[in-house]
């Protein structure tokens, strides 16, 4: 055992370049595993408590069933049950703000004051500080707020809030602004506990309490097991209507473990072309090694033992390297998130499975790797040692593999279009497994094909580059294949990138097609949301110039025992001011259908989470005892389109939740309008809602494109490091193919080539090879792109598949490019072969 | 036209009705016909004869390679016969010793280390001790940290020289030892391997183009198209390996 790992560690430092090239392909793919798997849960860390829960850590919320304050011996109860492990006690009330004379008349008009529990509230929530300091239990009159609330107040550290008290006016001095974002309906500001109660004349009780589950808590069986501690009297509320949110981000892990798993995969056969070359160059070391009295075991060890010393440096390294593209990630992308989103995305977190899994993977897959060349290895005959041949002939079963490739091939399309994700995800890595195994039965009709072009303009150097490549197809096959794997998951990528961003953007368009909406300016849920009468519809829709005008109406419901969001609309108006993005079999006569009974709409994530058809009956528990509704149809709105949601009449909504108030009101103007006129009329009628506020379309979708634009740097970045293995595989294959023919090129010179020929010989076989890996990528990786945009909808996140030109283009750029740069090293040093030294090179 | 044994010594190599043949019908050939052949032990043999007279099968075979058509084989009193390749392998790294025309030294390793191969191999622990003994032995005392590519020709085969007999082999078998050698160093080794057999008492089987190597020896088996045509003893002269090929016309 000593010998063999003497003799590895040997070889690999007598062939550095070619011992760190290979090594760098694992580094590679462990850095992207470890990196990726380090980034993404803090990511969706931070969109589920940052910007899209905007719950904080808060896993289930306590408020009273009648609206009501309660003592606080609720947190005492609430901590006894198993499963939470932390409950903040606090007040949460709406304070209207004293107007000025001379106000905006879409000023701010309230707030939303949140007296907490200095104590506790640190388990629930983050306060992230911009400026000034955090509240101290001993500030009976500072309060803190987020810093885009106070600019929109005028305030700043230092300055006064007045908020109207139980007897008179109480003043409140801002001692800290906070960096994160505001949510429109949710303008809050915070002073201590015992403030609050003050102000609101409490005395000591509270109306909400809000927990954090135990990281290893079954979130339905907590909830359940809170509202039977708690009894009837109280509201539970929890995050389980986000749950179908989690999904999509799950469905995006997923999605990126299986870069990072493509990423291994390129690095395995950059691995197994390498040890293939290796194994071949010392056919006669072997040899000897045999003829005096080396076991196969023995010799085989010696591969099996290289590739482990490679595979545990490199993925110490590939490690290291991770944690760095994590820690610049962040770093770099830090100050975006908290300049466009407000939101503070802390630092890369690597879990213990993280760990293994990167280990486990980047040692396992280069000495499974290995395996293959070291079983060559072992089979080398002594005799070799008598009679060395010049480049090993291996056998070849290209036929009876590209047969098992054209039959995984097909296999992975069932899997494919399944629409399981975890099928999905299988069939990719099945489909590029095929791809793979067909490549060396295609790549010499191919390398013919595509040889023309490049031909005319490498004339002679052309047709030796290309017999090159075609005398050992494998070894083409493997680089093919590992341009191929990288390129695929780039086009992958872009592809859902492209899709995602046309979904939300159809989503946008086609949901707020409404030229105005008025939204209250607090949307407190379970707390009797501020909503209007009919008079402001009624006084909306006498404003000149107003052509349509719908509300929404929104209340719970139970259904299944989960929680599911029900939308009141009016069948007659709603199509006038939005519109449905209809899954296939839907269509907007669903829309009129509500207003013939109990029927509903239910968005993609609910039909998905319920696995309902059109037709099928919907039972929910309303405050009226369970009401059976049916499917009408299936369709998404931008604003839901992350909720589990259903759409029924107005008049259901009032029948079965007494529910009667209008939450959203969406208007449309004629088309003679003129639109000033217009919004200083609605501002006018706006001016006698304080509670309501006026927006316009324009400017909201706006703002949302930005948002969304930020988070998509992250993508950019993966893309980019997704090319680096391939890039590594080019330079890899044809550095280990120009000196494994040093003799040949020394021939090549001392027959008449000058080095310049040789140069353009090697930039030719190059190209040749990223052009045909190119072509197979973007043809591998446009159909798995497909595969994942359906997938993705197929657990509730409904987006048209978009073809991603601009991607496509990039790739096919990208991977030309990096044929030309990966040729320049090695063309460079075959140029520069001395001719004798070369000529008597074994 | 054979020699008598000396009775003294035991036979080393026993080979009887040695057959080799390589492909089938038309494409059949007969690289050995039926060869007898006894090497007894410290005996210095060399065989000689043109391209394609089967002496490189004949040593393939000997060193437990390839495995004959028909006929038997004895190395040392083990018949090889139906040998597994582990105990073969075995038997190659114990008892017999390989000499190549290229040295076939690993690059990565020193002049000690590729000594001490079969030894480490074996499981030996003095493995380095034994190996630098002999490349002592051989008058490489001062270049035993020399990688390969730091060696002169002569000296990589000195190198070889040193591992072949680092186990203690019974049979020495080198093929072509001076092939690739200038004619000065190619002396050296065929004194060399003289002292093998002569003053460490191994029996030597060596494959030659070269008369002047040949001489070295102590005893010539000639061959032409798979059999032995003539085997005699050389008195040490230069000349007579020349004489003998003239002789059995195969100069």
């Amino acid at each position: 055992m000593k010998l063999t790992i003497t003799l590895a560690w040997r070889y690999l430092r007598g062939r550095g370049s070619r011992s760190f090239l290979t090594t760098l392909a694992v580094v590679f793919g462990v850095m992207l595993t470890f990196g990726l798997n380090g980034i993404l849960p803090a990511m969706v860390d931070a969109f589920t408590h940052n910007l899209l829960a905007a719950a904080g850590k808060v896993d289930l919320t306590v408020t009273s069933a009648y609206n009501q304050p309660f003592r606080p011996d609720v947190v005492d109860r609430l901590l006894a049950v198993p499963g939470v492990a932390t409950a903040s006690p606090g007040v949460q009330r709406v304070a209207p703000l004293p107007r000025s004379a001379d106000a905006a008349p879409d000023a701010l008009a309230q707030v939303v004051v949140v007296g907490i529990d200095l104590a506790t509230v640190g388990g629930v929530h983050d306060f992230p500080l911009d400026s000034g300091r955090m509240l101290a239990s001993a500030d009976n009159n500072a309060v803190v707020m987020n810093a885009d609330l106070a600019s929109e107040l005028g305030l700043g550290v230092g300055d006064q809030l007045v908020l109207p008290a139980a007897g008179g006016t109480a003043r409140f001095r801002v001692v800290g602004l906070l960096s994160a974002a505001t949510v429109p309906g949710q303008e809050q500001v915070y002073l201590t506990l015992p403030a609050a109660q003050q102000l609101f004349g409490l005395g000591s009780r509270i109306t909400q309490v809000e927990a954090a589950f135990t990281a290893d808590a079954d979130r339905a069986a907590t909830e359940k097991a809170v509202a039977a501690a708690l009894g009837p009297d109280y509201q539970v509320g929890g995050l389980s209507s986000e749950s179908s949110l989690l999904a999509s981000l799950q469905t995006a892990e997923f999605a990126f473990t299986l870069f990072g798993l493509f990423a291994l995969a390129t690095a395995g056969f950059i691995i197994a072309n390498s040890f293939r070359t290796v194994v071949a160059e010392r056919r006669r070391d072997i040899g000897m090694l045999r003829a005096i009295g080396t076991r196969r075991r023995t010799v085989m060890g010696m591969f099996l033992v290289e590739s482990l010393i490679q595979g545990v440096i490199g993925t110490g390294l590939g490690i290291l390297a991770g944690w760095g593209l994590a820690a610049g990630l962040f770093a770099a992308m830090s100050p975006v998130f908290e300049s466009v989103l407000h939101f503070r995305i802390g630092g890369p977190v690597f879990t213990a499975s993280t760990w293994v899994t990167s280990v486990l993977l980047g040692i396992g897959v280069t000495v499974v790797a290995a395996i293959v060349p070291a079983r060559a290895a072992g089979r080398v005959t002594p005799l070799e040692a008598m009679r060395p041949q010049v480049g090993a002939v291996y056998e070849r079963r290209v036929g009876r593999r590209a047969w098992i490739g054209v039959g995984l091939v097909v296999v992975s399309l069932f899997g494919l279009t399944t629409g399981s994700a975890s099928l999905v995800g299988l069939g990719a890595v099945v489909f590029l497994v095929g791809i793979a195994l067909v490549a060396p039965a295609v790549v010499n009709p191919i390398t013919n094909w595509a040889s023309r072009p490049l031909e005319l303009v490498f004339s002679r150097e052309g047709a030796i580059a290309r017999s090159n490549l075609q005398r050992n197809p494998g070894r083409s096959a493997i680089t093919v294949t590992a341009v191929m794997l990288g390129l695929a998951s780039i086009v992958a990528v872009i592809s859902m990138v492209t899709s995602i961003f046309a979904g939300f953007t159809t989503y946008l368009d086609k949901s707020l097609s409404a030229d105005y909406l008025l939204i209250p300016q607090s949307i407190i849920l379970g707390q009797g949301n501020v909503a209007a009468g009919p008079r402001l519809t009624d006084d909306v829709r006498a404003v000149p110039g107003i052509a349509a005008v719908s509300t929404l109406r929104v209340t719970q419901a139970k259904s299944d025992g989960g929680d599911v969001q029900v939308i009141g609309i009016d069948p007659a108006t709603y199509l006038k001011v939005a519109a449905f993005d209809w899954n296939s079999g839907s269509s907007d006569a669903a829309v009129a259908q509500l207003g013939t009974g109990r029927w509903v709409v239910a968005n993609g994530i609910y039909a998905a989470q319920h696995s309902l058809m059109v037709g099928q009956a919907v039972l929910l528990d309303t405050p009226n005892g369970p009401r059976t509704y049916h499917l009408a149809g299936i369709g998404n709105d931008y604003l839901n389109a992350k909720l589990s949601t259903l759409y029924t009449s107005q008049e259901n909504l009032q029948r079965d939740f007494n529910v009667t108030a209008d939450l959203l009101l969406m208007a449309n103007r004629t088309a003679a309008a003129d639109p000033d006129q217009v919004k200083a009329q609605l501002n006018r009628v706006v001016g006698d809602f304080p509670a309501f506020r006026l927006y316009e379309s324009s400017t909201w979708r706006a703002e949302q494109m930005k948002t969304f634009s930020a988070t998509t740097v992250i993508f950019d970045v993966l893309v980019a490091a997704l090319a680096l293995p391939s890039l590594l595989a080019l330079v890899n294959t044809l550095a280990i193919s120009v000196l494994t023919r040093t003799r040949e090129i020394g021939m090549l010179r001392a027959v008449g080539a000058t080095r310049r020929q040789v140069r353009r010989m090697v930039m030719a076989e190059s190209l040749l090879l990223s052009v045909i890996g190119t072509v197979f990528g973007a043809v591998a990786g446009l159909w798995l792109g497909y595969a994942l945009v359906v997938a993705m909808s197929a657990v509730g996140w409904q987006m048209p598949y978009a073809f991603p030109w601009s991607g496509l283009v990039a790739t096919v750029v990208v991977g030309i490019t990096f044929g030309v740069l990966a040729a320049i090293g090695p063309a460079r040093s075959a140029a520069r072969l001395d001719v004798v030294a070369a000529l008597h090179q074994e | 036209m054979s020699v008598p044994l000396p009775a003294e010594k035991p036979p080393i190599v026993e080979v009887a009705g040695l057959t080799k043949v390589y492909g089938t019908g038309a494409a059949e050939v007969r690289a050995l016909d039926g060869v007898d052949l006894v090497v007894p032990e410290g005996q210095f043999i060399t065989v000689m004869g043109p391209s394609g007279c089967g002496k490189s099968t004949l040593l393939n075979l000997l060193g437990g390679l390839d495995t004959p058509t028909a006929g038997t084989i004895s190395i040392d009193g083990t018949p090889l016969g139906e040998m597994p390749d582990d105990r073969l392998t075995e038997l190659r790294r114990r008892r017999i010793g390989f000499v190549f025309q290229f040295f076939n030294l690993i690059p990565v390793l020193n002049a000690v280390e590729n000594a001490s191969l079969p030894l480490r191999l074996d499981g030996d622990a003095d493995a380095d001790g034994r190996a630098t003994t002999w490349l002592e032995r051989i008058g490489l005392g001062d270049r035993l940290r020399n990688r390969p590519d730091q060696l002169s020709g002569g000296q990589q085969q000195r190198v070889a020289i040193a591992r072949a007999l680092s186990t203690e082999p019974a049979l020495v078998l080198a093929d072509e030892p001076t092939g690739n050698l200038d004619s000065k160093s190619a002396g050296e080794i065929g004194g060399l391997l003289r002292q093998v057999s002569a003053d460490w008492g191994r029996s030597v089987l060596m494959v030659t183009h070269d008369p002047r190597i040949a001489s070295f020896a102590e005893r010539l088996v000639l061959m032409r198209d798979g059999r032995v045509v003539d085997d005699l003893v050389l008195d040490g002269s230069h000349e007579a390996p020349r004489r003998a090929l003239e002789k059995a016309g195969l100069l």
